[in-house]
């Protein structure tokens, strides 16, 4: 009662969670969600047909479906490129339901269109428009949960995976791709020294990304139990620093920082591009630009999945085992 | 045949599939969200927020939400002295 009248109290104002309901404020905020939403627009329109980086990566991602026995009836897939996995779903991991979301309405927009124009058989795909930060998914209801290259741009990373794991069902697989902390390392070199020379200060220009250490430590305090966690790391190849920058904005992976610098002058720009070039690039005339992806893997606890005893219950000695077996070579 | 014609076109722009409904909660309370045909969205009983629906599509992000101010909000709102 005392909440209802206290939301009335604030009139029509549209409901903003940084309006300090308290539980919230306390949150650190790193990322600008609302800018993130306004890039990923952008991407949508940016975006073109078909990515190979995004598209490597999604078919990595979707790989790892074929590996597992069971199938997964419903599956959720948010955030980051939404379009690829549908795209390249291919029957994999037995789908029968699939719910698209991401918090771009343009975003939604393209893969409703692309799913007009070529659709998935026996899959029936809806869409929603939701943020990770706050799924709005029912808890136990899917089977799977897939993000593709999204979660590196929430706040509060712990806690959208401990959603994503509420909303699995029992035995359910959380799988997801994100950049890693070797990410654009290049870029990030060059805009600092490019920085230090012609405004004699340094700003952050990247995001803080997870390093690989941190991703397995994420997955068991989200409380998924069976944690997998492995790298790749992708060189990707352009011909000047700016057409990386367009590649950026395609994929909606441009700097949405709340403490970013908002103004970015011409010459520092022209400078970083050319720091970039003469500091990395190759004999050939491109640049090389480095993307470490980390792909995480999760089940969602169940009583027929293996665990390891409890301590103290052992009924052999490693030293029995060692005499049985380890005079006869081995190790 | 017309007025039939409109219909069918309103069917297919207002609404959302039942199915996903089951799927669905609202982002803030984890509460189960009802489906008003009257405004064509999703509402939150419990923190007295509605969702829009643009395309079939439901916007279920935090800042998207309105909260309602009608009839009902002012009633549970003039209980508050009694409890």
């Amino acid at each position: 009662m005392r909440r209802s009248i206290a939301l009335c109290r604030r009139g029509l104002r549209s409901y903003c969670t940084d309006a300090g309901d308290g539980f919230q404020s306390s949150k650190l905020k790193i990322f600008d969600r609302h800018l993130k939403r306004v890039q990923r627009d952008r991407a949508a329109w940016l975006m073109k047909p078909k990515d190979s980086l995004v598209d490597t990566v999604a078919e990595n991602l979707l790989d790892r479906l074929e590996d597992c026995k069971r199938t997964f009836p419903t599956a959720l897939c948010m955030g980051g490129s939404l379009e690829a996995i549908r795209r390249l779903l291919r029957g994999r991991g037995g789908i029968e339901k699939l719910l698209m979301m991401d918090t771009s309405c343009d975003m939604v927009k393209l893969c409703k269109d692309a799913e007009q124009q070529t659709p998935n058989d026996n899959i029936e795909t809806s869409y929603i428009i939701g943020d990770e930060e706050y799924l709005p998914v029912k808890e136990n209801s899917v089977d799977l949960v897939i993000s593709c290259l999204g979660l590196h741009w929430t706040n509060d990373l712990p806690g959208a995976m401990i959603q994503c794991r509420l909303a699995l069902k029992s035995d359910g697989l959380f799988l997801a791709a994100i950049l890693g902390g070797e990410t654009l390392k290049e870029l990030r070199i060059a805009c600092t020294v490019a920085q230090m020379e012609r405004e004699g200060g340094i700003s952050p220009r990247l995001s803080p990304l997870a390093q690989v250490r941190d991703a397995g430590n994420l997955l068991t305090r989200a409380g998924f139990t069976l944690p997998g966690v492995d790298v790749d790391e992708y060189t990707v190849r352009y011909s000047s620093a700016l057409e990386l920058i367009e590649h950026l904005r395609a994929m909606g992976e441009t700097n949405a920082l709340l403490q970013r610098s908002k103004v970015l002058k011409k010459d520092t720009a022209l400078a970083t591009a050319a720091i970039y070039e003469s500091m990395f690039g190759a004999e050939d005339g491109t640049i090389p630009a480095t993307f470490q992806i980390i792909y995480m893997t999760g089940w969602r606890e169940h009583h027929s999945q293996q665990k390891a005893k409890k301590r103290g219950s052992a009924t052999v000695s490693f030293q029995d085992l060692q005499k049985q077996f380890g005079s006869s070579g081995g190790c | 045949m017309v007025r039939f014609g409109r219909i069918l076109l309103k069917d297919g722009a207002v609404g959302i599939n039942k199915k996903l409904l089951e799927y669905l909660v609202c982002p803030l309370s984890k509460q189960p969200l009802r489906f008003c045909e009257k405004t064509n969205s999703l509402i939150s009983d419990s923190i007295g927020v509605s969702y829009p629906i643009v395309d079939g599509v439901p916007r279920l992000v935090p800042t998207d939400g309105k909260i309602i101010e009608t009839d009902d909000a002012l009633i549970s709102g003039g209980d508050l002295p009694k409890t």
